[in-house]
């Protein structure tokens, strides 16, 4: 009974998230409103992508960018030049676009750890930045490709901002849903058991270089597609979505929110991206306030806001 | 497979580190069903060959077979795969995890960890039933880091006992252990399916005289003595670099 309430209240909540823009259309800043809720639910599934690698497979890469990149890139390189915006389309050229960067990058550096295996991402993910800025002439270089089309899907329209806003709504809950079984499921216990002990994994039997190669690319394959929604959002892909900047974006909202949970990264994507977009047209210190948001946790909260949530629960409890 | 039936046959293995011969040249075979313990002193080269046999460090020259099939050159989780299974001397447990998800991970493997749905169920029911073989039954759910050294040891051994294998390596499985606890495991091991070969090395020799068919004397990387254990108790030579020293042998 508690299960089928509880699965119930989810359906509701996933209802009005879905319908927000209509809604909340009789509000002043409803545009406004759904713009924010828009790119918070982007960042989130990329926040959650890279939460499979950091949280669950303890694989800290710092150049997850590349993949949200390629996929941005991807999907809007796809629209121009095919001469079409059907989604199926576009967006299985985003996703099969990262994750080919993923294999290749992956099968490059997932036999190293820790520091190694940070500073491989990271240089892999600057070389594809390098790509991307200079390769003018397919990807717009320094200015960008402006003018990505919105998406039909198989005859729908989806051009409007509240369509294109439904579109990423239903494609979060997806994937949150998919990420949801994937961790609770053999495969994402056995990635748990290479984070805590890959030696153990290996005396099991298990081949940990594959499982942790293949959730490099499940995870790139993701960001593909949080790239994919971005560039049909803004309809611009900019050089700097694949930038550093956006890999530690992404690494911010997961540490914020609780790295190793689903829920952390979402909470941590709603935080950085409401600081930088709402807080920091009334002030002009929002990005200082991002900073010593993030110092704070490292320092005083390592397990994120979900650790923290944890821990009130259980003083409660008792 | 030779004449002999060995499911294990190690030829003329050595392994070098630097200018250190760790293992000069071991010949072993070991019977399907065997316990086999091998003893000799700190730094006779036996968690060396533990660690060749499971292929986490690969030999200098020499071969190893298990059931036939030449090992030398495969990687640890394919030698995993093949029946090879090793309780570790320093715990190896996935230490935030509870015991039932330790060992549930080892009964796992057997299916592989490509699978997206199915439930966990009959996993963590095999998984109960080892905990509470080994002697860990009302421990389910305590976390491999809350337990104690010497159930911390019990657990090691549920979890490689959990893969189902032919061949056990257990690396000093009492180390650390009360008296009590080391009786209570070395009965436990004792009690094990007799058709699971088990080679084992330990320094208690209580321990190895109670479980060992057979054993072998590593002495400076190379095999000094091999034969039944009243043999071995007769042997002067072992008498001279290792049971002199370490024991009185009764």
């Amino acid at each position: 009974m508690r299960r089928v309430a509880t699965w119930l209240a989810i359906a509701v909540a996933a209802a009005g998230l879905v319908a927000f823009p209509y809604w909340s259309a009789g509000w002043e800043s409803s545009r406004f409103a759904t713009t924010v809720l828009r790119d918070i639910l982007v960042f989130a599934i990329f926040a959650l992508s890279l939460d499979l690698l950091v949280g669950f497979a303890g694989m800290p890469s710092l150049g997850h960018a590349a993949f949200f990149g390629a996929g941005a890139y991807a999907a809007g390189i796809a629209s121009q030049r095919l001469a079409t915006s059907e989604l199926a389309v576009t967006l299985a050229a985003a996703a099969a676009s990262a994750a080919l960067l993923a294999l290749v990058i992956g099968a490059l550096v997932v036999r190293t750890a820790g520091i190694f295996f940070l500073m491989l991402t990271l240089a892999f993910a600057q070389i594809v930045f390098a790509i991307a800025f200079q390769w003018t002439s397919v990807t717009g270089g320094s200015n960008g490709l402006a003018g990505v089309g919105r998406p039909d899907l198989f005859g729908i329209d989806l051009s409007s901002s509240e369509r294109i806003y439904v579109l990423v709504a239903v494609a979060f809950l997806a994937i949150a849903l998919g990420l949801r079984a994937i961790v609770h499921s053999p495969y994402g216990r056995a990635l748990v058991g290479v984070r805590e002990n890959e030696r153990r994994m290996r005396a099991l039997g298990y081949d940990t270089t594959r499982l942790r190669l293949s959730a490099f690319v499940l995870a790139g394959t993701i960001a593909g597609i949080a790239g994919a929604l971005s560039a049909y959002s803004l309809r611009f892909v900019s050089a700097q979505d694949v930038g550093i900047g956006t890999s530690i974006r992404g690494f911010v909202m997961v540490l914020i929110g609780g790295a190793g949970t689903l829920v952390g990264p979402v909470l941590g994507a709603a935080i950085v991206t409401y600081i930088e977009r709402v807080l920091s047209s009334a002030t002009p210190v929002a990005e200082t306030v991002l900073g010593l948001v993030f110092i704070g946790f490292v320092l005083l909260a390592r397990q994120g806001l979900v650790g923290i949530g944890r821990a009130a629960w259980a003083q409660a409890r008792r | 497979m030779g004449a002999s039936a060995a499911l294990i046959e190690v030829h003329d293995l050595t392994r070098t580190f630097g200018g250190v011969r760790a293992l000069d040249g071991v010949t072993l075979a070991v019977r399907a069903g065997e316990r086999r313990a091998v003893i000799g002193p700190n730094g006779a080269g036996k968690t060396t060959l533990f660690n060749v046999l499971t292929g986490e460090l690969s030999p200098t020259a020499g071969s190893v077979r298990l059931a036939g099939r030449d090992i030398t050159r495969a990687t640890t989780w394919q030698r995993a795969r093949w029946g090879l299974a090793r309780m570790y001397q320093r715990n190896e447990l996935f230490a935030p995890l509870s015991a039932r998800e330790n060992v549930a991970l080892a009964v796992a493997s057997r299916a592989g960890p490509y699978r997206l749905f199915g439930s966990s169920g009959a996993e963590s029911k095999m998984a109960d039933e080892l905990l509470a073989k080994v002697g860990l039954a009302g421990r389910e759910s305590s976390a491999a880091r809350a337990l104690s050294h010497g159930e911390r040891r019990q657990l090691e051994l549920a979890v490689s006992l959990a893969q189902g294998p032919e061949v056990l390596l257990l690396d000093e499985p009492t180390a650390g252990m009360s008296p009590a606890e080391t009786a209570r495991i070395t009965e436990l091991i004792a009690s094990l399916d007799r058709a699971l070969t088990i080679l084992i090395v330990e320094h208690d020799m209580d321990v190895v005289f109670r479980l060992a068919d057979r054993i072998s004397v590593l002495h400076e990387g190379r095999v000094i003595a091999d034969g039944a254990p009243g043999q071995i108790r007769g042997d002067v030579r072992v008498n001279e670099v290792y049971l002199g020293k370490a024991v009185t042998v009764g």
